[in-house]
């Protein structure tokens, strides 16, 4: 392990006793109260772990093996309370869980100067927490959004409820919060002197098994991190023509959509030309909002074309549909779209954060173009569905980078 | 022969322009008129005068830096602009609009300085108070409606441009008028906030006048502004049903006569459709503007790739500051016709005399700016020539004046 680097394990096999899930949030009541002391008592003890960072560059033994417990019994109780484990967790973290964090076992030197404006550069990182609804203080989330963690988890109880497993996308998608959220939390209390890493590639390089195959993939290329300070001032005006012209494809989108859905309910396929349609509407989208949160240097073309843009969306051609999942799509399609709801807000802001980062060092950083190509991909599959360019349910969960 | 073709048709548009010209020149002020000589600090008040020129010595001179600012900045851009056709994936229109943008968004931040020393200025003399933030922000998020029309104006221009090859500029000013004709049309519509005066006798004034001068159906709209400057104003705007006539609150709390005589000078501008011929002459300048950059593009290969758009930004900004003294000639010709009309319609020259007061006293305007700035920039008689020219209709007519 990288020195200072914050891993997480899942170990976790989605299966749900779904009595516990019904009593969730009362179960995990104790062990919130519990958590709740114990940061009370790092936050109390945050100030004097700095004073004595500042001056001798490292936190003490005793002090950093308590901000460990904090930060590992947060994600325990935090995994339990959103549906990500199912078993009852350990008090304080006492045994490895099967959602758990990895951290620097002992205390790591660090850069005085970064010490210093721990805080203030902990800013970024704790607001993208608050949107993921995780770490320390997860009420941020609640000011921001709902947060991804809390929506998922709203989703995954009735899931679980109904089938007695947890969706394998909304797990991991609370897996990478989590993960997010002990970063952030690690990298505020001083346990690591390594920024969070907001890339959802690492929390997916730790669950065992790759997430199944999904029809609609997104084609990301190889990252070209440098952006020009110019295109990076003037982005939001900038897609401001793409967005107005997104606006009206749309309005003939809606009609072309209700039309091909009344196709496709009496033959079980999409039209060819609503599906070519729409499917460059979709791409259209990806490659606006790409370029619009700064995932994408190049300034998109108007049409949508397939393989016109570094980061395109890979579409199936007319596949035959269920008629019951036709006839429901709308309502079938709701919860993704809470999610979708959720990562859209995650997104707006690591954009914010990425426009400053590019127009002071002129790069994007890696970990929040992470997070746009999951909300990219997210929110395409969605479409699809939606538009019924698919039969595959969207996937929540982060992808392993190839 | 295509030379013989093309030089006839340069002097039949000549010869139209000519024609144009003398057409739309023509005003209802006698043209054996001739003004007296008026002392402006005489007649405006010595101390008010003094002020305002000192304040409008500051204006003029941010005027020159800033145009010259933003000639030096696209003379740079049109030197290193093309090299941006790498950063767009958008084909050439595409990358012709990302470049038209980035032009104008240099010129904004080059501009930018220059405004916000106005707006400290301006806000030191009480003239305004609108805040530094507001300006900035606004200003930032304002491009992106800058942006929409230049993406337009470029469709238009570039696409003719492709399909034309020699002759793009005939249907690209066409087409740039009707633009110009439909705004001017629909931005009535577009202004939020009017409403109706509340006062009866205001109410009663406007439809006498509006009477008097043949519009009894074009409505007076009271725009309230008080809080963003203290500044008296007043203008016409529309065309056919959009036609109205704006005061500003500012101006509402003015003598009764000085409102009056207000009134029916904005209600000249509409019986005498001075609106309709500004569009008429941005015909007449785009004509032979469009030839001058045609020529210009000519040994580029035309208005056909995206590379020659950073010099047409240039190109143009230097026909706007060459047809700067044209404009301003004519809409100083027009704004002394709808003087002379209002002192037709009120018979009340010492209103008009009191209203220059007030300008000069409130609005700070500058009663006898430099001569070379007035011929090249002002859109209205100085105010000692509109109190000279209430002072000759008042010889004329044998009424007697201050």
């Amino acid at each position: 392990m990288a020195e200072g680097a914050v891993q997480i394990v899942v170990t976790d096999d989605l299966a749900r006793s779904r009595v516990t899930v019904f009593f969730r949030l009362l179960l995990a009541l104790p062990h919130l109260i519990m958590l709740g002391l114990l940061t009370a008592v790092a936050l109390l003890l945050a100030p004097i772990a700095w004073v004595i960072a500042l001056v001798t560059a490292r936190v003490p033994d005793g002090l950093h093996e308590y901000f460990v417990t904090v930060v590992r019994y947060a994600t325990h109780t935090y995994a339990y309370l959103y549906l990500a484990a199912q078993d009852w967790p350990p008090i304080a973290g006492a045994r490895p869980y099967a959602i758990d964090v990895v951290l620097p076992p002992a205390p790591v030197r660090q850069n005085r100067w970064s010490v210093a404006f721990r805080g203030l550069l902990a800013v970024p990182a704790i607001l993208l927490a608050g949107s993921l609804g995780t770490g320390v203080f997860t009420t941020t989330a609640y000011y921001l959004s709902f947060g991804i963690a809390p929506t998922a988890a709203l989703l995954g109880w009735f899931a679980c409820l109904a089938r007695g497993r947890m969706p394998r996308g909304l797990r991991d998608l609370v897996a990478y919060a989590l993960h997010y959220g002990a970063q952030s939390s690690a990298y505020l209390l001083l346990l690591t002197p390594r920024y969070p890493d907001s890339d959802p590639a690492a929390t997916a390089a730790a669950v065992a098994e790759p997430p199944p195959a999904h029809a609609v993939g997104l084609d990301a290329g190889a990252e070209d991190p440098e952006r020009m300070r110019l295109l990076v001032f003037f982005r939001g005006p900038l897609a401001f023509p793409h967005l107005a012209w997104l606006t009206l494809w749309s309005v003939v989108a809606v009609p072309v959509a209700i039309a091909g859905w009344l196709v496709a309910l009496a033959t079980g396929r999409l039209p060819a030309f609503a599906h070519r349609f729409l499917a460059a509407r979709l791409r259209y989208a990806t490659h606006v909002t790409a370029f619009l949160y700064l995932a994408a240097e190049l300034f998109p073309g108007f049409t949508g074309a397939r393989g016109a843009f570094p980061i395109d969306l890979a579409l199936p051609p007319p596949q035959r549909q269920r008629r019951w999942t036709i006839l429901l799509r709308g309502l079938l399609a709701l919860p993704a779209l809470l999610v979708a709801g959720a990562i859209g807000g995650l997104q707006a802001l690591a954009a914010v954060l990425a426009w400053f980062a590019a127009l002071v060092t002129g790069r994007m950083p890696s970990g929040l173009r992470g997070v746009q190509l999951l909300g990219l991909r997210y929110q395409g599959q969605v479409g699809a569905y939606l538009a019924l360019l698919t039969a595959d349910y969207p996937s929540s969960g982060p992808e392993r980078r190839p | 022969m295509r030379r013989a073709i093309a030089l006839a048709g340069l002097a039949a548009l000549a010869a139209g322009l000519v024609c144009g010209f003398a057409a739309l020149w023509h005003t209802t002020v006698p043209g054996d008129l001739r003004l007296p000589g008026i002392d402006a600090r005489a007649v405006l008040g010595a101390g008010a005068v003094e002020r305002a020129q000192r304040y409008q010595d500051f204006a003029i001179a941010t005027f020159v830096l800033s145009t010259l600012a933003g000639l030096v900045a696209l003379a740079l851009y049109a030197r290193r602009g093309p090299g941006l056709v790498r950063k767009s994936a958008a084909g050439p229109l595409g990358t012709g609009f990302l470049l038209a943008m980035l032009g104008s968004g240099i010129v904004w931040v080059t501009q930018l300085p220059f405004e916000l020393a106005d707006l400290w200025w301006a806000r030191r003399h009480h003239v305004i108070e609108t805040g530094y933030l507001d300006t900035l922000l606004g200003g930032w998020a304002g491009l992106g409606g800058r942006f929409l029309v230049i993406c337009l104006t470029v469709l238009i221009a570039m696409g003719f441009g492709r399909l034309l090859r020699a002759t793009w500029w005939v249907p690209t000013a066409v087409a740039f008028t009707a633009v110009t004709l439909l705004l001017a049309f629909v931005t009535p519509w577009l202004l939020t906030g009017q409403h109706a005066p509340r006062r009866a006798a205001l109410r009663a004034d406007a439809a006498r006048i509006a009477a008097r001068e043949g519009v009894p159906d074009v409505p007076l709209r009271i725009e309230p502004i008080r809080d963003v400057t203290p500044s008296p104003n007043a203008y016409a705007v529309g065309l056919g049903p959009s036609r109205r006539v704006v005061l500003w609150d500012t101006i509402t709390g003015f003598p009764a006569r000085q409102v009056r005589v207000t009134i029916a000078h904005e209600y000249a501008h509409q019986a005498r459709h001075h609106i309709l011929k500004d569009v008429a002459w941005f015909l007449l300048i785009a004509l032979p503007g469009g030839l001058v950059v045609a020529l210009v593009l000519r040994r580029r290969g035309g208005f056909v790739r995206p590379e020659v758009v950073p010099l047409v930004l240039l190109v143009v900004a230097l026909l706007q500051l060459a047809a700067m003294p044209l404009q301003s000639v004519v809409s100083r010709h027009y704004e002394a016709e709808a003087d002379w009309r209002a002192l037709n319609t009120t018979r009340d020259p010492a209103a008009l005399i009191g209203l220059m007061r007030n300008f000069t006293r409130v609005a700070l305007a500058d009663p006898d700016p430099p001569g070379w700035y007035h011929w090249l920039a002002d859109d209205h008689p100085s105010l000692a020539e509109r109190v000279a020219m209430a002072r000759a209709w008042a010889e004329r007519e044998h009424v007697a004046s201050p």
